[in-house]
């Protein structure tokens, strides 16, 4: 992690990169081979300027979500105020789930510990170009979700340490995908290490917990692919179903889906219709900063 | 079949792009990386992206060789896999002890087992198709003397057999998928297409799903299975000189420890010098040593 200490010293917005629809095709073009024949959101259309820390604070918004989540489910709490920025916004829902598990348990503090620290990272290396936390639901979102993907009219993550384990499905490979989209959008190749060693993170989280979800089987496993199922309605396809055979989620090279910043807000925002999004769901005031609303 | 033109014309893109982008890419931190990676293989001049993918092809060529065996009981060869190079050599030799199909007695860890070497070996056909004629052959691999030299140098005994049951396939499977994570994270900012880029982080991120897969039953084996990661990783951290950047499966405080990453919370990247003294097992490059006896094939050994 030698690379890493130069980040904080870079002045990121002065990182100025185009960003416009020559990348963002390129990137959406060679986008994962199994994925790509179910993707609907079309190429965002051009945009003006995106600089590494319009990326980076897009991903802080999804690193805040992820923190109050695990957070959450582990202590009962969320990020402290010192992690969350001045105008921080509400967090709705959230408790701490009653494990029976220890294990589960410490896979649920170990993710926690983690997205914090990512939140914490981000906030330092984008120092005071770092967004607030935007408003965030934990309660709605699910019920949504759930009655969005057919699992019913509610769904309570918190519930019990297996409906945790469906909860943290929702996030978890999202964020790859997430990652993966914007890495090659970041002009800076320490904001690019940094943000590969975060994915990879990611990545480990969403094996973990696809393990132990096809370990669990249904109803969970069922859940979890209704969640899939819903994901790919909204982000672009780029799902592989969860079974014993199937643990990485990834194209028929083996190698992970990426989204666009479009389809990762169309998830989080729980709106699957093409056009602009720019609220609901898990954000029902948006993201904070530049990128906060789909295009198309 | 498609988006194979696709990558053939991105990696001629590239080559065009470096010499009118080398100003961005010397800069800063790049310069550093690219210092790191020449140091590795002798000469002054910065690996581009056909050395890079074909450094990534000879550790995907070695995991393949080791999740089809352990899946299988064949080699890459025997089960139907090119091991040439794209202009015909023929690839090296396996050393690996008679009949290596592991018992498996878990079927949810045979079948996991089963998608990583399917993984593995669609990684390397795609990095062969992608490198074209410029793919290197399958250097010669060593599945038995290896494993008998890290388990010595570990303190797991004098021999080891990561065929032997399913708690020495996981330890075996462990050895490599943390690495490549961190190969692939290292090099990650050494490669100038954007296609590449794309993806050597989408096979970076198949990495980590490996490894958490690995590594979450690996705590569910036990105190055992833990320690000896813990022991693997200790000397995985001692090969590439930093005695620091790698963690076993354990507990501290009370989380586990599954993702292999620092107090940032992100995963460790290793430049190309340091994953070579692992692989190699402390050998010297250009020499070899270990899984890959008479070095990699490539510029990066």
């Amino acid at each position: 992690m030698k690379k890493l200490p130069k980040l904080f010293t870079e002045d990121l917005s002065r990182r100025k990169f185009l960003a416009g629809a020559g990348m963002t095709a390129a990137v959406a073009a060679t986008a994962g081979c199994g994925g790509s024949h179910t993707k609907t959101n079309p190429t965002p259309t051009p945009t003006p300027t995106i600089t590494d820390a319009d990326i980076l604070n897009f991903a802080l918004n999804l690193e805040y979500l992820e923190a109050e989540f695990y957070l959450r489910a582990v202590t009962g709490s969320g990020l402290s105020s010192a992690d969350t920025g001045a105008s921080a916004g509400d967090v709705t829902g959230g408790m701490a789930v009653s494990f029976t598990t220890p294990a589960i348990q410490q896979y649920a503090q170990e993710i926690a510990n983690h997205e914090q620290e990512h939140v914490r990272f981000l906030r330092k290396a984008l120092g005071s170009a770092a967004v607030s936390r935007p408003t965030i639901d934990l309660t709605g979102s699910f019920n949504a979700a759930a009655m969005a993907a057919g699992i019913g009219p509610s769904f309570n993550p918190f519930a019990d340490e297996n409906s945790f384990l469906v909860g943290a499905f929702v996030f978890e490979d999202v964020g790859v995908t997430a990652y993966h989209g914007a890495a090659g959008l970041l002009s800076d190749k320490n904001n690019l290490a940094a943000a590969a060693g975060i994915l990879a993170t990611e990545a480990y989280h969403a094996g973990t917990i696809r393990t132990l979800i096809s370990q669990l089987g249904d109803p969970y496993l069922g859940y979890a692919n209704k969640i899939s199922a819903l994901r790919a309605t909204a982000g672009g396809g780029a799902e592989t179903t969860l079974d014993g055979s199937h643990i990485v989620a990834a194209d028929s090279n083996s190698i992970s889906y990426d989204r666009t910043t479009d389809q990762v807000l169309h998830i989080v925002y729980l709106n699957p219709t093409a056009g602009v999004a720019s609220k609901g769901g898990f954000f029902p005031n948006g993201l904070n900063g530049t990128i906060k609303a789909s295009a198309s | 079949m498609e988006h194979f033109d696709e990558k053939n014309t991105g990696i001629e893109e590239s080559r065009e792009s470096r010499s009118r982008r080398s100003a961005l890419l010397f800069g800063g931190a790049a310069l550093a990386g690219l210092a790191m990676g020449s140091r590795a293989f002798g000469q002054s001049s910065a690996p581009n992206d056909n050395d890079i993918l074909n450094f990534a092809l000879n550790l995907e060529f070695l995991e393949a060789q080791f999740y089809t065996l352990a899946t299988t009981g064949m080699t890459l060869d025997q089960a139907g896999f090119s091991t040439k190079s794209g202009s015909g050599t023929a690839g090296g030799a396996v050393t690996v002890k008679a009949n290596a199909k592991v018992t498996f007695t878990t079927p949810s860890l045979q079948q996991f087992a089963s998608e990583v070497a399917l993984d593995e070996q669609n990684h390397v056909k795609f990095l062969q198709t992608a490198l074209g004629a410029n793919a290197v052959a399958m250097p010669d691999i060593d599945l038995m003397n290896s494993f008998n030299a890290l388990a010595t140098a570990a303190g797991l005994g004098a021999t080891f057999d990561p065929f032997a049951n399913e708690t020495n396939f996981l330890l075996g499977a462990f050895i490599f998928e943390d690495v490549g994570v961190t190969a692939y994270q290292g090099a990650a900012g050494l490669i100038s297409s954007k296609t590449y880029l794309d993806k050597a982080v989408g096979i970076h991120n198949v990495e980590a799903y490996h490894a958490a897969g690995i590594r979450t039953r690996i705590f569910q084996a036990g105190a055992a299975a833990q320690s000896a990661s813990q022991a693997i990783a200790a000397t995985r951290a001692k090969l590439d000189g930093t005695n620091t950047d790698d963690i076993g499966v354990s507990v501290s405080g009370n989380a586990s420890t599954i993702v292999d990453c620092d107090s940032n919370g992100l995963t460790f990247a290793r430049d190309t010098t340091q994953v070579l003294s692992i692989v190699y097992g402390g050998g010297a490059a250009g020499k070899g040593g270990a899984f890959f006896p008479a070095a990699m094939n490539g510029t990066i050994k």
